[in-house]
C-alpha cells in the first residue's frame, strides 16, 4: 500500500496521466465542447474512471445560454483586381465569436471602415478602431473583417466566449490576408465573397463530482474537462487545455481519494466563461461549506515555474502548495491564471489556480503530442502533496506568510 | 512524514503571498477575488495586454497577449 508523502509523490504514474490525454483527446469526444456529443461522451468516460478509482460519483448538470458554433466550413474568397484567391479556413480566416449566422456567402466591394460610402460593401475594420465603432460606419455593408495575429503553426485561436452577436457577420483574417485585402479596400479595388456559418444554441452542461467518504471534505481538487470542440474538417483535441489538468487531478485522485478528506470536481463550460465553477461555487456557499479548492487549467509545458494565483483565504492552502513545491522540486512564480479558481475565491473560498503551460493554445495544434509527460508528473506530483501536507498534516504548515485562515 | 524541504530548487523564489495579490485579478473571465483578509487591492485592467488592446479587440483581454501568456506557461485565461 503507498503510504507517507514520498510513498504518494512517487506513485504518480506518468503512464496513467498520458493515456489520460490521449484518451481525452481523441476524436469520439470531438473537442468536448460544452452541451455537444462529444462533451457528454468525454463525461460518461470519467465518470468511469472516478468509479473505478472507488468514488460515489454524481452529475449536476445546469443550463448554459447561447453557445457559438461554427456549423460549416464558411466560404471565403477575395480579388484583388486581378487574380482571385480562396482563403483557407481556420488559417487565414475564421468567423469570429461576435459574428452573425449568415450561412450563405455575400459578395460585394471592398472598402474602410469610416471611409466613403459603406453600403453593399465588406468593410476592412482599421487597427485601433473597435467594432463598436466599426458599427458606426457600416450603415448598409456586408460585413466586417478585422486582422488577427494567429498562432506559431499558423492557426487561428477558436473563442467561446465573448460578447453576444451583432448583427453583421465578421470576419477574422491573419495579419497576411488583412494586410493585403486592406491594401485593396484602401484602393476602392476588388471584392470579397464571404460566408460565416456561426450559430447559437442553449445547450445543457454538466459538472461531474465525485467523494470517497461522508462529511465535508477539507480539499476540492478541480479542472475542467471540457474544450473549444472541434470545427468542421479541423479536429481541435484540447489536450493542454485542459485534458492535461484532467490527468493530474485523476491521478490525484486515484492515489488520494480513498486513504484523505478529499473531493472532485470536473467542469463544464469553463471555455464559455467558468460557468460550471459559477454553478458549482454557488451551491457550496449557500451549503455554508468551504473546501480548499486546488484547480489545475493547463500542465502541458512547464517553462521557468508554474504560474500561481490565488484568491479567498488561501494563506494555509498557499503555505502547503509552497512546502510541497519545494517538496518536489516544482518552481512555482505568482501570475494570472484565470480559470474556474476565480469563481470559488469569489465565493469566499480558500482557492488556487496552477497553470503550467499549454501549446497550440485553443487551436487544432493543442495535441496530446505537445503536452510533456515531465510536465504533467510534476504537476501531479505537486498537487499531490500540497493535498498530503493539507489534510494529513496541518500543523507542520507554518511558513513565513502564515496562516490566518 | 519524511522532512519537506530538500535541496531542489522548487516552491516559490519570492513570496507566496503575491500569488494573492496577481495583477489584473479583476480582469478576464473571472469576478474579482474575494476574501476576508486585508489584502493588498488588485490591479485593474486586464490580465492580459493592455486595455488599449482588449478594446480593440472588443474582448476582455489582448488577444495576442493572452495567447503568447498561456502558450509560454505564464497563466491568464484558460
Amino acid at each position: 500500500m503507498t503510504t507517507g508523502l514520498d510513498g504518494m509523490v512517487g506513485a504518480v504514474d506518468g503512464d496513467r496521466l498520458a493515456a489520460t490525454v490521449a484518451a481525452l483527446a481523441d476524436a469520439p469526444f470531438t473537442g468536448r465542447r460544452a452541451g455537444s456529443p462529444g462533451g457528454a461522451a468525454a463525461r460518461e468516460w470519467l465518470a468511469g474512471r472516478l468509479r473505478h478509482a472507488g468514488a460515489q460519483v454524481g452529475v449536476e448538470p445546469f443550463e448554459v445560454r447561447s453557445v457559438p458554433e461554427i456549423h460549416a466550413v464558411p466560404r471565403a474568397a477575395w480579388h484583388d483586381g486581378r487574380t482571385a484567391e480562396a482563403l483557407t479556413f481556420g488559417r487565414q480566416v475564421m468567423p469570429q465569436v461576435t459574428s452573425a449566422d449568415v450561412p450563405a456567402a455575400r459578395r460585394g466591394g471592398l472598402a474602410v471602415a469610416g471611409t466613403g460610402d459603406p453600403a453593399g460593401r465588406w468593410l476592412v475594420v482599421p487597427e485601433g478602431m473597435s467594432l463598436f465603432d466599426a458599427y458606426g460606419h457600416a450603415g448598409g455593408a456586408l460585413g466586417l473583417l478585422i486582422g488577427r495575429a494567429v498562432d506559431e503553426h499558423g492557426w487561428h485561436y477558436t473563442m467561446l466566449a465573448g460578447p453576444d452577436p451583432g448583427p453583421l457577420p465578421v470576419l477574422a483574417l491573419d495579419r497576411a490576408a488583412y494586410a493585403a485585402v486592406a491594401g485593396a479596400a484602401s484602393a476602392r479595388a476588388g471584392w470579397l465573397e464571404a460566408s460565416t456559418p456561426i450559430r447559437r444554441a442553449d445547450v445543457t452542461a454538466a459538472n461531474l463530482h465525485a467523494h470517497w467518504s461522508g462529511g465535508v471534505p477539507a480539499v476540492l481538487l478541480t479542472a475542467h474537462y471540457d474544450g473549444v470542440g472541434d470545427l468542421p474538417g479541423l479536429r481541435q483535441p484540447a489536450a493542454a487545455d485542459n485534458a492535461s489538468g484532467v490527468a493530474v487531478v485523476l491521478e490525484a485522485a486515484r492515489l488520494l481519494g480513498p486513504g484523505h478528506s478529499l473531493a472532485v470536481a470536473l467542469l463544464d463550460a469553463e471555455e464559455i466563461g467558468a460557468l460550471g465553477s459559477a454553478h458549482h461555487a454557488t451551491q457550496l456557499r449557500r451549503a455554508g461549506t468551504a473546501p480548499m479548492v486546488i484547480n489545475v487549467d493547463g500542465a502541458g509545458h512547464l517553462h521557468e515555474a508554474a504560474a500561481v494565483e490565488a484568491g479567498g483565504p488561501a494563506h494555509r492552502l498557499l503555505a502547503a502548495l509552497d512546502q510541497a513545491g519545494r517538496h518536489t522540486g516544482v518552481p512555482l512564480a505568482a501570475g494570472p491564471v484565470a480559470s474556474d479558481n476565480r469563481r470559488y475565491a469569489a465565493a469566499g473560498l480558500p482557492a488556487i489556480g496552477i497553470g503550467a503551460g499549454m501549446a497550440g493554445y485553443h487551436s487544432p495544434a493543442d495535441t496530446p503530442g505537445r503536452v510533456d509527460l515531465g510536465t504533467l508528473v510534476a504537476v501531479c506530483r505537486l498537487v499531490v502533496a500540497t493535498v498530503w501536507l493539507a489534510t494529513t498534516d496541518p500543523a507542520r504548515l507554518s511558513s513565513s506568510i502564515g496562516d490566518r485562515r | 512524514m519524511t522532512e519537506t524541504s530538500t535541496p531542489v530548487p522548487g516552491g516559490f523564489t519570492g513570496d507566496p503571498a503575491a500569488a494573492l495579490r496577481v495583477n489584473g485579478t479583476s480582469g478576464c473571465c473571472g469576478n474579482p477575488a474575494r476574501d476576508d483578509l486585508a489584502l493588498p487591492a488588485a490591479a485593474s485592467g486586464p490580465c492580459c495586454g493592455t486595455a488599449a488592446e482588449a478594446a480593440a479587440d472588443d474582448a476582455c483581454c489582448g488577444s495576442a497577449a493572452k495567447a503568447d501568456a498561456v502558450t509560454t506557461g505564464k497563466g491568464c485565461c484558460g
